[in-house]
C-alpha cells in the first residue's frame, strides 16, 4: 500500500514538474556605431543551449574557432556581380529568396546580370514572362541562389552536433523573440554564427537562468552589442574579415 | 383479388417508418457511392507504393489531376470491364459512364488524407522572410507569400503545388519530382479543422479603425520561427502580444477594464476580443498577471 502511495506521489510530482515550464522573452537592440541610436536587431536567429557556460565550453571554443566569411566575401569569391551583391545587401538577404525579383532587376539599367541570364532561360522554359520572373530562381546556379545560406547552415549543424536539445527562435523586426516551454535551469543564449552588424561581426554567448512559471509577462531579457543600462547580455564584436582575392 | 390487395395494404400499414424510407436510403447511397469508393484507394498497399511518378505525372505549374488510365490498367484491366458501372471508375470519376469523363476534384475533399505534409516553417523563415519591415514594401517576401488574406480576420494556407514549385521546381530540394520530400505516408485520417480562434474579433490586416495592427506575423505568432514540422503546430499568441498596446498606462486599458467588470458582475462577458463562448469563461491567470490584478474565479464573485 505504501509503495502504491509513493508511486502515485512520484507520478504527480513528475507531472507537476513537467508542467512547470518557463518563457524567456528576448529583446535584442544594437548600435551600428557610437552615434547611432539603439534599434531592434531584426530577423536574426538565437539559440538556447541547456547547461552553463562552463558545461558548454567545448561548444564555445568551437564557435570561437570557426572560420568567418561575410556575405560580401562569399559572393565576391564565387564571382557574383557587384549588382547582385548590392541587391542582397539592400535587403539584408542571405539568399536570393528573401525578396522577389522585380521587373527592374531582370531588364533595364538596374538589371542584375545573374537575374537577366536566369530570366532568359526561364522565358524559354515557362513561355510566360510573368511566370519566368516569379520562377527566376529555378534557373540560378545553387551557389548564387543560396550558397552563402547553405554554408552557414552547414557550420551551424556542425556546432549543433555538440549541443543536443537546443531551441532556436528568430527575432521580429523589433528584435523581440520568445523561447517557450523551457524547463527551469541554466541555459546559454547564443547566436552560434556571428551576426554581421555594419563593419563588425557580433557573437553573443551568455548564461541565462530560467525559472518555472510563465515569465512571458516579465520584463524582457535585454541583449545588445553595447554595455548599457539593463542590458544583460553583451556581445563580443570583431571586425569583419577582409575579403581575400579568388 | 380484393383479398390480396387488402392483405398488401395491411402489410404496408404494418411496415415501420424506417422500412418505408429504406429505398430512399439506398438511392442516396447510390448517389454518394463514387465518393465512398474514392476513399477506398490506398497508397499504403504494397503494389501502390511504387515511385510516385509511376502513376502521377509532374505537370507545370501544378499537379492537379489524377493519373491517366495507363496507371491503373496494367494491373486492373479486368476491373475496368466489371459490370455496366465498374466500381474502379469511381476512384477518379464523378460518374461511372464511358460517355462522361468528369472527374472528382483532385485531391478529393471527402476522402481521408493519406499523407502528411512536412513543411519546416523555421527554414522558410530563415530564407524567405528576412526583412526589416512591418508591412513589406512591394516585392519583399514574407509570410503573406503563402498566407494571403482569406477574410479580414483569417489567413489562408496554400492549397496547390505552384506555391512551392516557384522555388522547388527543379534544383532546389525537395524538387517537383521528389514527392516524398514533402508528402509522408501516414495512417489515413480526416483533415483537422482550422485552429480554433479564441479571439475572433482580432483583425489581421490593418486592424480596427486606427489600422494599428501593423506588426509582422511572428511578433505575435511566437512559435513559428522555431517550428520544424507542421505536425502539432499551433498559432500561439501570448497575451503580451495584445497588452503591449491594449493594456498600457496612459494608452488603453481594454483588458483591465473587462477584468474589473467581472469583479463587479460574475456574469459579465468579455467582448473586446472574445465571442461569448470564450468571453463568458473564467479569464486565464496570465490575463490577471499582466493586468496586475489578483486572479479570481467567477463563482467566487458575490
Amino acid at each position: 500500500m505504501r509503495l502504491v502511495c509513493f508511486a502515485l506521489l512520484l507520478m504527480v510530482t513528475v507531472a507537476l514538474a513537467q508542467n512547470q515550464t518557463g518563457v524567456l522573452r528576448l529583446r535584442v537592440r544594437v548600435k551600428l556605431d557610437d552615434n547611432s541610436p539603439l534599434r531592434g536587431l531584426a530577423r536574426k536567429r538565437f539559440f538556447l543551449i541547456p547547461g552553463t557556460l562552463e558545461q558548454n565550453r567545448a561548444l564555445l571554443d568551437a564557435i570561437e574557432r570557426q572560420p568567418l566569411t561575410s556575405r560580401d566575401c562569399y559572393y565576391q569569391k564565387i564571382g557574383a556581380s557587384a549588382a547582385l551583391i548590392d541587391w542582397l545587401k539592400e535587403g539584408d538577404c542571405e539568399s536570393v529568396y528573401c525578396r522577389a525579383v522585380e521587373k527592374d532587376f531582370v531588364t533595364g539599367p538596374k538589371a542584375v546580370p545573374e537575374f537577366v541570364n536566369a530570366f532568359t532561360a526561364s522565358q524559354k522554359e515557362y513561355r510566360n514572362d510573368e511566370t519566368a520572373r516569379q520562377w527566376v530562381t529555378t534557373n540560378l546556379t545553387p551557389d548564387l541562389r543560396d550558397g552563402f545560406y547553405r554554408d552557414r547552415q552547414r557550420a551551424l549543424q556542425a556546432l549543433l552536433k555538440q549541443a543536443p536539445a537546443v531551441q532556436s527562435v528568430m527575432t521580429d523586426r523589433n528584435g523581440t523573440a520568445y523561447f517557450t516551454d523551457l524547463g527551469p535551469g541554466t541555459y546559454v543564449l547564443s547566436n552560434l554564427i556571428p551576426t554581421e552588424l555594419g563593419q563588425t561581426l557580433v557573437t553573443w554567448n551568455c548564461e541565462v537562468q530560467v525559472k518555472s512559471g510563465d515569465l512571458a509577462t516579465e520584463k524582457p531579457y535585454l541583449v545588445s552589442n553595447r554595455k548599457e543600462r539593463l542590458v544583460k547580455c553583451v556581445g563580443v564584436e570583431k571586425p569583419k574579415p577582409v575579403c581575400t582575392a579568388n | 383479388m380484393r383479398g390480396r390487395r387488402e392483405a398488401e395494404a395491411s402489410l404496408y400499414r404494418e411496415l415501420t417508418p424506417m422500412t418505408r424510407i429504406k429505398p430512399f436510403f439506398i438511392l442516396i447511397l447510390i448517389c454518394i457511392y463514387p465518393c465512398i469508393c474514392a476513399a477506398d484507394f490506398s497508397h499504403a498497399t504494397q503494389k501502390h507504393r511504387a515511385a510516385c511518378n509511376t502513376c502521377h505525372k509532374i505537370t507545370f505549374p501544378d499537379i492537379n489531376d489524377y493519373p491517366s488510365h495507363d496507371a491503373c490498367v496494367s494491373c486492373h484491366r479486368r476491373d475496368f470491364f466489371r459490370g455496366a458501372r465498374p466500381p474502379i471508375c469511381s476512384v477518379c470519376h464523378s460518374k461511372t459512364s464511358p460517355r462522361d469523363e468528369a472527374r472528382l476534384p483532385f485531391r478529393n475533399p471527402v476522402s481521408k488524407l493519406q499523407f502528411e505534409i512536412e513543411f519546416p516553417h523555421d527554414k522558410h523563415q530563415d530564407v524567405i522572410a528576412l526583412l526589416r519591415f512591418a508591412h513589406a514594401p512591394q516585392g519583399y517576401n514574407n509570410c503573406t507569400i503563402c498566407h494571403a488574406s482569406r477574410t479580414a480576420m483569417f489567413k489562408s494556407a496554400p492549397t496547390g503545388h505552384s506555391s512551392c514549385f516557384n522555388c522547388h521546381w527543379k534544383s532546389q530540394q525537395p524538387v517537383a519530382g521528389n514527392c516524398n520530400g514533402c508528402h509522408q505516408l501516414v495512417t489515413p485520417h480526416t483533415a483537422k479543422e482550422a485552429p480554433l480562434r479564441i479571439s475572433p474579433k482580432f483583425i489581421h490586416d490593418g486592424g480596427g479603425e486606427k489600422k494599428q495592427h501593423v506588426a509582422e506575423c511572428t511578433t505575435c505568432h511566437i512559435n513559428i520561427t522555431k517550428a520544424a514540422l507542421l505536425h502539432g503546430l499551433k498559432p500561439d499568441v501570448p497575451i503580451t502580444a495584445c497588452t503591449e498596446c491594449h493594456n498600457k498606462d496612459g494608452l488603453r486599458q481594454d483588458l483591465g477594464k473587462e477584468l474589473a467588470a467581472i469583479d463587479k458582475d460574475r456574469n459579465f462577458t468579455c467582448v473586446y476580443c472574445h465571442a461569448p463562448n470564450v468571453g463568458s469563461l473564467d479569464p486565464p491567470e496570465r490575463h490577471y498577471l499582466i493586468a496586475e490584478r489578483p486572479p479570481i474565479k467567477r463563482k467566487d464573485v458575490k
